[in-house]
């Protein structure tokens, strides 16, 4: 049966269902950035990668920007703005382009060190590169969802998959809320 | 469609959350490059992260068996 078809009263309890599913499968994925973040006290203590204290601070605030859309666009397909909705989440994707861009496309080519050179390197490649995934992801989804919003699959009763993703977008960015003191900020060089 | 006035509340309390994220994100900056203890980061860190998950991401709908979006 289709959500369509579905009694808005299925509907939500349907909901109610999914949402635990969703927070259990940010809980468990909570675990793994949990790790890395370990990882990074135990191989560098209280150093930190020498890194642009400039691009950090931009790429964290377009991650942070881009929450606030997120939170615009379900605020907006809850209240039956199917525009607002859609331009919303185009802002949210264009940030998470650009907040790759920063990592992978100048903070990667910026470091002056690379994967194998050490412990500093294995854990800001990783450390960056498992959050990155995660950005790419859930770009991906918010493709999903601007793609079925054109088609006006959402309305303001009926939007599981928008706020779905608005979790699992405010996630990425619970994540990078650690890791960016944690690589940029914590320890001396 | 008008905007109601439940979603304007709403996009206005995003709007103060993003305020205070901004601000804390500045603190956090300054006091990193000042070489200040760790413990003001991880301090400043989990007042964010808080604040994301009970606003933006709406943790307490989770305890709620059945409710609109």
């Amino acid at each position: 049966m289709s959500t369509h078809e579905m009694s808005l009263e299925a509907y939500r309890q349907r909901v109610a269902t999914n949402r635990i599913g969703l927070w259990l499968f940010i809980i468990s994925d909570a675990f793994m950035f949990g790790a890395l973040l370990i990882t990074r006290f135990y191989l560098l203590g209280d150093r930190r990668p020498e890194l642009d204290q400039t691009l950090g601070l931009i790429v964290t605030s377009v991650l942070l920007t881009s929450s606030f859309f997120m939170n615009r666009a379900e605020a907006m397909i809850a209240a039956g703005n199917r525009r607002g909705f859609l331009t919303s989440t185009l802002i949210t994707m264009v940030l998470g382009i650009a907040f790759l861009v920063g990592v992978i496309g100048f903070e990667w080519r910026l470091a002056p060190f690379g994967p194998a050179d050490g412990a500093e390197g294995a854990v800001f490649y990783m450390m960056t590169g498992m959050h990155a995934f995660h950005v790419l992801t859930g770009v991906i989804f918010l493709f999903v969802v601007f793609r079925n919003g054109l088609k006006g699959h959402y309305s303001p009763e009926r939007h599981w998959a928008v706020e779905a993703c608005a979790n699992y977008w405010h996630f990425v960015d619970v994540v990078w809320i650690f890791f960016y003191p944690a690589l940029y900020l914590m320890g001396t060089l | 469609m008008k905007t109601s006035s439940k979603a304007v509340s709403e996009i206005r309390r995003g709007m103060i959350v993003f305020v205070v994220l901004a601000v804390l994100t500045g603190i956090e900056y300054y006091v990193g490059v000042h070489e200040a203890p760790n413990v003001i980061l991880w301090a400043i860190a989990l007042l964010k992260a808080a604040v994301v998950i009970q606003f933006y991401m709406h943790l307490m709908r989770v305890f709620r068996s059945q409710e609109e979006h």
